[in-house]
């Protein structure tokens, strides 16, 4: 999964196949264990305790919530009214192969984003899991266009890392919860963060690389482009049958990014 | 004697572990079951909202919805009557049904892998899977409970869990409207597909 784009996927997962909680307290905690609570439908279940205080619902202090909805009403409106046609457009011109390979290719490139911050995350191992896999995906994913570690278990599937989860690890709160324009949901540490992985990710060197900013902002717009699919299909999913459109997608990101620290 | 002493202490704690195990390779069975019926019917279908219609009988028979909304609801769920509890039952269960439906693209054929169980109570069972879908690979944990049967009561992908980003939605429709602020919540959110 591309590393930059996994705070909007945060949003859009949300209810979707259905962000930054506390770190000391478990979003989603597991149901806790006693005896004899039964189901409405009568029927016992072993070890069940008050289910109805199970769940707690996964905190992020958001007191901009006002100002949050506007942006989230805006962003809501520029994905559908603007970047679905752009996406379907895009659908529509490039085969699936080929969307998967520039696909793959961006995600390729973003390797720095990965492999600093598992590095200072203290993970050494998965900093050198992220190197083998670039390699591989280099060399004989010819320039990364198709995803060759996926054949090899060891690297098959290495967690992602970003400078907002860095941050995580260093004992940083979530500060405020944050509905970014475009981006979307995000909090104090991980807009920080963002800007961490906007630094270490080779397509912004273009710029400073040949001299010109003129490259920088097409292949920027190629890179959002190829995620865009997966991205809006997630937000349908994620949105389409919420009760609130706005609580579910912050929800999710609270729960999710929880999750993305512990790993 | 020693060696007496030794099996009585032991004996609690091989039979417990012996039933714990015997419980999970029920709920895996039955989650295994689960899923290869829904595979098999997302496999034929031919709309998201075909799949919901024969996705139903199956997901009834393999979800526990009355846990799931008295849980997605929390402690708010005392303060409804058996009509209220009865009608947002119905209503979230369809809800879930066409929210699980739509995770399924037709001829998309998704590849599951189980993992190993853990026990985090007696009658609670959690499965992690892992999800390749559509080239993307999603970390999916099934938690089940045991009634008469083993039933889904929560399904948690990349860490967010069903139940609890609902929760989230209750308590806000709860805390303005009581349960009536839920049910029209639910029947709105139902008349928007």
């Amino acid at each position: 999964m591309k590393s930059h784009t996994s705070l909007l996927t945060a949003a859009l997962l949300a209810a979707a196949l259905t962000g930054c909680a506390s770190p000391r307290k478990p979003a989603t905690p597991a149901p806790t264990a006693a005896v004899g609570k039964s189901l409405s439908d009568g029927k016992s279940v072993k070890g069940a305790t008050d289910d109805l205080d199970e769940y707690a619902v996964a905190g992020i202090a958001d007191p901009l919530e006002p100002v949050n909805r506007v942006t989230f009403w805006l962003n809501h409106q520029l994905y559908t009214f603007v970047l679905r046609p752009v996406s379907k457009t895009y659908e529509f011109i490039l085969p699936k192969p080929v969307r998967k390979g520039i696909y793959n290719v961006f995600d390729n490139v973003e390797f720095p984003v990965r492999f600093v911050n598992h590095a200072l995350q203290g993970k050494f191992q998965r900093a050198g899991q992220e190197t083998g896999k670039f390699v591989v995906n280099s060399v004989l994913g010819v320039g990364g266009l198709i995803r060759m570690s996926d054949k090899f278990p060891a690297i098959a599937n290495v967690p992602v890392a970003t400078t907002g989860q860095t941050f995580a690890k260093w004992g940083l709160g979530n500060g405020l919860y944050i509905v970014l324009p475009v981006i979307g949901p995000s909090s104090a540490r991980d807009t920080a963060g963002l800007a961490g992985d906007v630094a270490l990710n080779p397509v912004t060197w273009i710029g400073f690389i040949y001299g010109t900013w003129a490259w920088t902002i097409p292949v920027s717009a190629a890179d959002t482009v190829s995620v865009l699919p997966e991205k809006l299909s997630q937000y349908d999913a994620a949105t389409k049958n919420a009760l609130d459109r706005y609580l579910s997608a912050r929800t999710a990101y609270a729960q999710f990014r929880e999750e993305q620290n512990r790993k | 004697m020693k060696s007496r002493f030794l099996i009585l202490l032991l004996a609690p704690t091989t039979l417990l572990h012996s039933a714990l195990g015997a419980s999970t390779t029920a709920a895996e069975d039955r989650l295994k079951a689960a899923v290869k019926e829904v595979l098999a019917l997302a496999a034929v279908a031919s709309s998201p909202a075909d799949l919901a219609r024969d996705l139903r009988p199956v997901l009834l028979k393999n979800i526990c919805f009355d846990a799931m909304t008295r849980r997605a609801v929390g402690p708010g769920w005392r303060q409804f009557t058996a009509p209220q509890q009865e009608k947002a039952i119905a209503l979230f269960t369809t809800l879930v049904i066409r929210t699980y439906g739509d995770k399924f693209t037709p001829g998309e054929h998704p590849n599951i892998q189980f993992k190993p169980a853990s026990t985090p109570a007696p009658g609670r069972v959690e499965i992690p899977t892992t999800i390749l879908y559509q080239g993307s690979r999603y970390e999916v944990v099934y938690r089940l409970e045991e009634a008469e049967d083993w039933r889904i009561t929560d399904v948690v992908i990349e860490g967010i869990s069903l139940v609890a980003n609902y929760r989230s939605q209750f308590d806000a429709a709860f805390k303005k409207d009581g349960a009536n602020g839920v049910i029209s919540a639910l029947t709105q959110a139902e008349d928007q597909s």
